[in-house]
């Protein structure tokens, strides 16, 4: 693994946000857990919704690391368009789960 | 007369060297430009990661109104909250994607950076919410 240079610690920031936001999707699937007793097995649909994204976040985050570095190192990155429209959908996909579910209690 | 057609640069459709190292999604929609300073990039990266977390805030929200006792939200104004935050949420999660976008193709053709939009629109959404809670507060 190349050691990057960047005194602004850049890699480990983006590698550390990304980490922050595994944890407030984990949070998220835990509130849902509020409407398990009243609404049953349906509810599970939107926590592993929200567990699978975290799941993936933490599955890439040495990837994202390394990635990182060596861009930082290389003077090039490759932006992660991918991963960003994915995190993206995935909120929009619980926000719109959410919405169907309330209406259908 | 007969105009002469604007010039193609080469980098706009044809694949160049260094482009064969990104993936198709990313030559698709960041054509053209220059690489930018990586960390700027990784700076838009975490930016985009802050909207996320303010849009999850927001979705939590408005899982959690509903666990709310009914003396002090009644039921069909507890549900309007509750999707308000919900689209809210859904909104700024979209928005952020389309920034990080904007900005990253800004910077690939070292323009101007785009306005903020998300802001306002956060600022009065998030200030209708704040307000309807303190009114349903204050009449009970």
């Amino acid at each position: 693994m190349s050691t990057h240079s960047d005194p602004g610690l850049q890699p480990e920031r983006t590698v550390m946000a990304w980490g922050r936001t595994l944890l407030a999707l984990v949070t998220v699937s835990t509130i849902y857990l509020r409407w398990l007793p009243a609404h049953g097995l349906p509810v599970l649909a939107l926590i592993s919704t929200a567990a699978t994204a975290a799941t993936c976040i933490s599955a890439t985050q040495n990837k994202r690391y390394r990635r990182g570095s060596q861009g930082v190192y290389a003077e090039q990155i490759r932006a992660d368009v991918r991963g960003i429209f994915a995190l993206s959908a995935a909120v929009l996909l619980l926000g719109a789960f959410s919405m169907i579910a309330r209406l259908t209690f | 007369m007969r105009v002469s057609p604007l010039p193609q640069f080469a980098s706009d459709s044809v694949p160049q060297p260094r482009d064969v190292t990104r993936g198709r999604l990313a030559r698709k929609l960041l054509p053209g430009g220059t690489e930018p300073d990586p960390r700027f990039t990784l700076a838009n990266e975490r930016t985009f990661l802050a909207w996320i977390r303010t849009s999850l805030a927001f979705l939590a929200g408005g899982i959690a109104i509903e666990a709310f006792a009914n003396e002090i939200f009644l039921g069909p104004i507890r549900e309007g909250l509750s999707t308000l935050m919900l689209l809210l949420g859904m909104s700024i999660s979209a928005g952020a994607a389309v920034r990080w976008l904007s900005v990253e193709r800004s910077m690939r053709d070292k323009a101007p950076l785009p306005l903020p939009l998300i802001v306002p629109v956060l600022g009065l959404g998030g200030a209708l919410a704040a307000a309807t809670i303190v009114f349903l507060i204050l009449q009970n």
